[in-house]
């Protein structure tokens, strides 16, 4: 029956349920034959299209289940960052917590004075804007040489040995590169010295790492960008006497652009996470050595709220603050593309 | 998918220039290609290495041995690997099935045009991509309900996945309605329909999220990092890929064996080599993928 339902203007029973209010016995009539002319309200629209779907409905009940559970449920705990310094796990638990104890405000003005914090923000920001300048480009240029090549089944097997590393965990990656960086045994490191307990060094290798573990796998975007343009317009530029560097500038990078740009503003979205698995990893690894000058706020974070646990209220208020600066940058990415290119991020 | 210059009918000949850039094009991707495969050569050639010559490795071993597997696998260091890697079986075959599951089967009422409240659902899931509380909430909610330093925190914080079901429903709102209302009119009820028309027909798209869910799955352990301790409780927990990071830090070392000592390296290697196996089994598919034109890149909500 379901089918034919949107077929019928309306039935009065469907109708009176989807008035907010059903008129008065006497005037029921006249409504009724007045409606059957009328656009049904907002209402009746909406009650019209349950009834069609009731049973569907069902299907979104375990995804909003979870989500109830493990996003929003946590999205209430923002309280904890309203709390006094007293929280403890210690003497009760949570629920217990929360109903005890004084409520501030003072813990997200404690932020602006923490000088680990505007360090690690500092990290953060310095990491991804290398990273921006030097893996972002480097992903779109090995696409286009992928592209340039005369053998596109050589290019393909290339893009099939260069994603490896992005199929391994960031554990695997870095116990690689310690190993070949090792002072005493490993092939660049008997040449380099231990560089990876260097301080200098740090930032570089997080940005190496990320390159050498994602570049392959980030160009497959790039690459099928390319492989979509229309292959006349590269006939037409070679009979104007275009060569290939002018092909390239001119004709492939503005084709590919709507992606370049798009992926430029995933990337800026994601400015305030550098990467909490990769650089926790790298600073456990030379066992403490360091520590204060490669803090991210990922890593500052985790450091706060799970190994210290000395100040849940300021971890927590750390942990918002961080969100809603993640969320601006979101929305500020998202308004950039649906100005620029017709079409948000979601 | 020729490359456009090679079937030019002028015959413009190549300048100079030109072919100066295909020479360097070449150079360069082949420098990018050995980048990647040395260092993978050097470092898993010692798993296979005894650890007294591993000073002498270069890109194989040179003195080839099992000793460093067998230790992982089947000797003292076997109990603790294994376990590892049954956790990582079962959080990455829960997670997967479980999460695809859940999202394509929310992803279906979404992708009808006149679904009720379409829009204010799509925000409630949306929102969560958008802004997270930060770790101390989950931390407690965790705790609250007793699953810190259990398989199961890693498992439910990975189960909600909003861009997956962006992607299953951008690709059920392309399947063709007049197919759903035949099956209708055949007498199909809404499970049948779903399960016997429309997962088939999104075989594609759901191949490709399940297996990016395998593999960020088997590979992720900062929500390890999180929720499972290195308590004797924990140890219970550990997932593979947590496993050899504390492999890395010399957490599992017994500084009394002399051998384990002298072979550290090469042990922790060798479980790095098991631990990208079942991965590997899924090698074919990447190649699959790769090959037969990259659709999923494109795909957006």
């Amino acid at each position: 029956m379901d089918q034919f339902e949107n077929l019928t203007v309306e039935t009065p029973a469907e109708r009176s349920a989807g008035e907010l209010a059903p008129p008065a016995p006497q005037e029921q009539a006249a409504e009724t034959v007045r409606n059957e002319h009328r656009e049904p309200t907002y209402w009746q629209d909406q009650c019209k299209r349950i009834k069609k779907y009731r049973k569907l409905l069902w299907f979104l009940l375990p995804a909003a289940l979870f989500t109830l559970v493990f996003s929003y449920l946590p999205m209430l705990g923002v309280l904890f960052a309203f709390k006094g310094p007293e929280f403890n796990l210690t003497k009760g638990d949570v629920l217990w917590n929360l109903s005890h104890g004084t409520w501030t405000f003072t813990n997200f003005l404690d932020i602006f004075v923490d000088k680990s914090f505007y360090r690690a923000v500092g990290n953060t920001l310095l990491i991804n804007v290398i990273r921006l300048f030097i893996c972002f480009p480097l992903s779109i240029f090995i696409a286009v040489q992928l592209s340039e090549l005369k053998n596109q089944g050589l290019a393909k097997t290339i893009l099939i040995i260069i994603s490896i590393p992005n199929f391994l965990s960031w554990a695997i990656v870095i116990g690689i590169w310690a190993g070949l960086l090792n002072p005493d045994i490993g092939l660049l490191g008997r040449v380099t010295g231990h560089i990876m307990a260097k301080d200098a060094w740090f930032k570089p290798l997080v940005v190496f790492f990320s390159a050498w573990k994602g570049a392959g796998w980030g160009c497959i975007l790039f690459y099928s960008a390319i492989m979509a343009i229309d292959k006349s317009y590269y006939e037409s530029a070679t009979l104007e006497g275009a060569n290939r560097l002018q092909k390239m500038w001119y004709l492939t990078i503005p084709s590919i652009m709507p992606t370049i740009a798009l992926m430029l503003v995933l990337n800026i979205s994601g400015m305030m996470a550098a990467g909490f698995e990769q650089v926790y990893t790298m600073m456990q690894i030379n066992a403490g050595v360091l520590e204060e000058s490669q803090i991210i706020l990922d890593t500052y974070l985790y450091k706060i709220s799970v190994v210290n646990r000395t100040n849940i209220p300021f971890a927590t208020a750390l942990g918002v603050f961080n969100g809603i600066i993640a969320l601006t940058l979101m929305l500020v990415g998202n308004k950039i593309t649906s100005k620029t290119m017709h079409r948000g991020l979601w | 998918m020729k490359n456009p210059f090679q079937k030019n009918p002028n015959k413009i000949r190549e300048s100079k220039l030109d072919i100066g850039l295909s020479v360097l094009n070449i150079v360069l991707l082949f420098a990018m290609v050995l980048i990647v495969v040395l260092p993978l050569l050097n470092y898993f050639s010692l798993a296979f290495n005894d650890g007294n010559f591993n000073i002498n490795v270069v890109f194989f071993p040179v003195r080839p041995t099992f000793a460093a597997f067998k230790y992982v696998l089947a000797g003292d260091g076997a109990a603790d690997f294994w376990r590892a890697f049954g956790n990582s079986v079962a959080i990455t075959l829960i997670v997967t099935v479980v999460s695809n599951l859940v999202e394509a089967m929310a992803a279906y009422p979404l992708s009808k045009r006149d679904c009720p409240f379409r829009g204010g659902i799509l925000m409630y899931f949306i929102i969560t991509m958008l802004f997270s509380a930060g770790i101390v909430p989950i931390y407690l909610v965790m705790y609250m309900f007793k699953l810190l330093d259990t398989i199961w925190s890693v498992i439910l914080i990975s189960i909600s996945n909003v861009t997956h079901l962006l992607y299953f429903k951008t690709f059920f709102e392309g399947i063709p309605t007049d197919i759903e209302e035949a099956a209708r009119l055949d007498g199909a009820g809404d499970l049948q329909l779903f399960f016997l028309i429309v997962v088939p027909m999104s075989l594609p798209i759901i191949g490709s999220c399940c297996f990016f869910t395998i593999v960020g799955t088997w590979n992720s352990y900062g929500s390890a990092l999180l929720f499972i301790s290195e308590s004797a409780q924990g140890k219970l927990a550990q997932p593979l890929a947590y496993y050899i990071y504390l492999m890395l830090q010399n957490k599992t070392l017994d500084k009394n064996n002399s051998w384990l000592m002298a072979n550290g390296q090469n042990v922790e290697a060798a479980a790095m080599v098991a631990s990208i196996i079942p991965i590997l089994l899924l090698y074919p598919y990447v190649v699959k993928y790769i090959k037969s034109g990259l659709q999923i890149g494109s795909v957006k909500g």
